[in-house]
């Protein structure tokens, strides 16, 4: 009796042991790994075919739903035979918390991917990412997005994927309103007035329906607005002009309310998919949902485009300028704690998914890579279902897309002092000017 | 244990030697049985929580090492951060409005459906329902019932000439009362059942006797049922304090603490500042913030049961 009672102290030591080595160990490790791979030259996009057998694995979420990871790996794979790619699935809704804890305990991927450039901060502060800055620099100038993943001048992975927001119209309910569809020269005023001559015309539809998302709005208005400065805490007056507008939209009906919006549980698919509203704001991930949904049913089979988001003033709208718009980049990231062995192998692959080849082979299940060249535009709208138009091509492949998340070391910070912000004001439970000046106070206490 | 001290002159030796071994033997047999639940509660909550202690005087980003930094993450709860004096206000107020409420709720029900009627174990079951229904689908059709424009209980209200219903989960006035409707529907079912169960115990001698000395049901519910039932509301009331302090999913759920921050309890602050901020020791100085006030009013809980019971 006694050696079973010691035996199980024992197993509770250890447990107890255990138990705090998870939660304080993987960075102690990682702290003291040489950083791996800072030697070996790995910009390039493939590996000699004579090198010896790497498995890499690679991090993914809902791969049934989520074809892009197995697409990249294959394409690779069958470039570099000697490079076997595995992937590791999480839960899309928690990945970030999921891939936290497997760093945590060691266990991470070969291969991180970056769902969220906001939780880049974090992995880098905790000595989770290898410097990638030799495979980034060597990139090919076609490729944009890069920048969300650079901190203090060194980057941390590489965009194999660029959504960008557009502005999706239903032709018909256009036409049959009898308002011009938009050309590519719209302000948000000119959408504004396009939304109430629709909504007036259509007998119970909607001229406009606008996201509940804290993006919808305060992306436009951070990526357009001359000067905006989302890091830098001290003004954030930037986001009123555009609150005004949203609100009139709201008060005069042009567009569903925040408050039946979020009770209701409204899905843009279904908003915009069902005709329910004739245009709305949403990122280039939504043309392959509603290309599948259309085929399927799911949606209503009417004639639809996109043009450019509509912009701050003048100076950008045309098809002759750049429109400005926003969206945050899909990453690669390279583990610190890799073998060393197989540095080389993942810089190459994380160098072949931003590269010409990979982004054909995304476009071709619906998903716009971060290069944009003819090849990929074109292959992009080989798809069946998708419009034609030249201004549609024009909205997906010409655009100066800044980050949603731009890197700083607060940016979690402020974007949930600004999300609240967005909930109060849109609700109407506060004026503008008193839910900037509360998020603004609150941020600087917060940075402070 | 305590007949240890009351024991008379030491016996001789050799027994007491033997009789020692004896309780050594069951002690360990005591601890044998114990042992595969403490061995879980140890490892998966008291080391947990004794390093939570630690992490909290910490600046940690779950990864790494934690960086000591004493009372930092306390001076700044305390004197900085706005955000944590608004979750705690709106945790007190839900406290005090979500407790009372429940278990009046509660008591009420179970008096109601404690008696041999037709349906009784129907109408119980019914009211126990939501507490089994899951809280997704709760906050989901609850949050369709208060729509400000389309929902069933705005046009209940405009029917009775109600003007200008309230937005509920959509107005920072009314996002909470909405919050606490919700809460003490789901919950009163539960502790209804615990006050059921005290009823049960309550002796009919004791109604009779009551009925005899002429109290009418008014005074039989004041006089002998609140007093039988004091072991069992002093337990609901000490649960629903604390499950009102600790109150996360309905919240999230529900509002997401919005409009604004106008539903923003403790718990929720902790999950956003430890999984969207990724500041966990951050995080844990709150959570011992939560701890302590949960400790300090349980234990003013027991010392007024104390003195009741006197």
């Amino acid at each position: 009796m006694k050696k079973t009672t010691l035996g199980m102290l024992t197993a509770l030591a250890t447990a107890g042991a255990l138990t705090l080595a998870a939660c304080g160990g993987g960075g102690g490790d990682e702290s003291t790994t040489p950083a791996g791979g800072q030697t070996t030259s790995g910009a390039q996009a493939s590996v000699d075919p004579g090198a010896e057998p790497v498995t890499l694995t690679l991090a993914g979420w809902s791969l049934e739903t989520t074809p892009e990871f197995q697409v990249l790996a294959d394409a690779f794979m069958a470039a570099n035979s000697n490079v076997t790619i595995e992937l590791k699935e999480y839960d899309a809704n928690d990945y970030g918390t999921l891939m936290l804890a497997d760093m945590a305990a060691g266990n991470a991927p070969d291969i991180i991917t970056i769902k969220e450039a906001k939780a880049l901060g974090q992995w880098v502060d905790g000595g989770q990412l290898l410097d990638v800055t030799d495979v980034v620099s060597a990139l090919p100038a076609n490729v944009s997005g890069a920048g969300s993943y650079t901190i203090d001048g060194v980057n941390y992975a590489a965009p194999y994927r660029q959504d960008s927001w557009v502005l999706f119209y239903n032709a018909d309910l256009f036409s049959q309103a009898g308002v011009a569809v938009p050309d590519g020269s719209w302000t948000w005023d000119d959408y504004a007035t396009a939304a109430k001559a629709l909504t007036a015309n259509l007998g119970g539809k909607k001229g406009a329906y606008e996201h509940s998302w804290q993006s919808t709005l305060q992306g436009f208005a951070q990526a357009q607005t001359p000067g905006a400065d989302l890091g830098g805490g001290q003004d954030y007056s930037y986001l009123k002009p555009y609150y005004e507008r949203v609100l009139d939209l709201q008060t005069s009906g042009a567009q569903e309310t925040y408050g039946n919006i979020t009770t209701n549980k409204l899905t843009y698919q279904g908003q915009f998919g069902k005709q329910e509203a004739a245009m709305m704001a949403m990122g280039s991930w939504y043309v392959a949902t509603l290309i599948t949904q259309q085929a399927s049913g799911e949606a209503d089979s009417f004639t639809w485009g996109m043009a450019p988001i509509p912009q701050y003033d003048s100076s950008t709208t045309g098809t002759d300028k750049v429109p400005v718009t926003f969206g945050d980049p899909t990453g690669l990231g390279i583990n610190a704690g890799i073998d060393s062995s197989k540095v080389a192998a993942a810089k190459a692959f994380i160098a072949f998914a931003a590269s010409d080849a990979a982004g054909e082979a995304l476009a071709k299940i619906g998903i716009l890579s971060s290069v944009s060249s003819d090849a990929v535009t074109a292959a992009y709208f080989a798809q069946a279902g998708i419009p034609t138009d030249e201004l549609s091509k024009f909205a997906i492949s010409t655009h100066d897309t800044r980050p949603e998340n731009p890197q700083s070391p607060n940016i979690a910070a402020i974007q949930t002092a600004l999300g609240e912000a967005h909930t109060a004001i849109m609700s109407g439970s506060s004026a503008i000017d008193d839910a900037i000046a509360l998020a603004t106070s609150t941020i600087q206490s917060e940075i402070g | 244990m305590s007949t240890t001290a009351i024991e008379p002159a030491p016996p001789p030796t050799r027994p007491r030697k033997r009789r020692s071994a004896l309780r050594w033997h069951n002690t360990l047999r005591g601890w044998s049985f114990i042992a595969p639940n403490f061995i879980g509660f140890a490892a998966l909550t008291l080391v947990p929580i004794i390093i939570l202690f630690y992490v909290s005087l910490t600046e940690w980003g779950a990864l790494g090492d934690p960086k000591w930094i004493g009372e930092e993450n306390f001076t700044k709860l305390f004197t900085r951060d706005m955000r944590f004096r608004t979750a705690l206000w709106n945790t007190l107020y839900y406290t005090i409005v979500h407790m009372p409420l429940t278990l009046v709720a509660s008591l009420g029900l179970a008096v109601l459906l404690n008696r041999k009627m037709r349906g009784a174990a129907f109408f119980r079951t019914a009211a126990f329902f939501p507490y089994i229904t899951s809280i997704v689908a709760i906050a989901m059709v609850w949050n369709l019932m208060f729509s400000p424009d389309y929902g069933p209980i705005n046009q209940i209200l405009r029917f009775f000439g109600v003007d200008n219903p309230p937005g509920w989960t959509v107005s920072s006035t009314w996002a909470m009362p909405a919050v606490i409707v919700v809460g003490t529907w789901r919950e009163m079912g539960y502790y209804m059942l615990l006050f059921l169960a005290g009823l049960q115990t309550i002796p009919r001698e004791l109604y009779e006797a009551a009925t005899v000395d002429g109290a009418g049901a008014w005074s039989r519910f004041w006089h002998v049922t609140v007093p039988c039932l004091r072991p069992t509301t002093f337990f609901v009331t000490v649960m629903l304090t604390i499950g009102s302090m600790k109150v996360f999913d309905l919240v999230f759920v529900m509002t997401e603490g919005g409009p604004g921050r106008s539903t923003l309890v403790i718990s929720q602050l902790i999950w956003q500042q430890a999984f969207a901020e990724g500041d966990f020791g951050y995080a844990s100085a709150i959570s011992v913030v939560l701890f302590a006030i949960c400790l300090v009013l349980t234990l003013i809980q027991f010392w007024v049961n104390r003195r009741a019971e006197r």
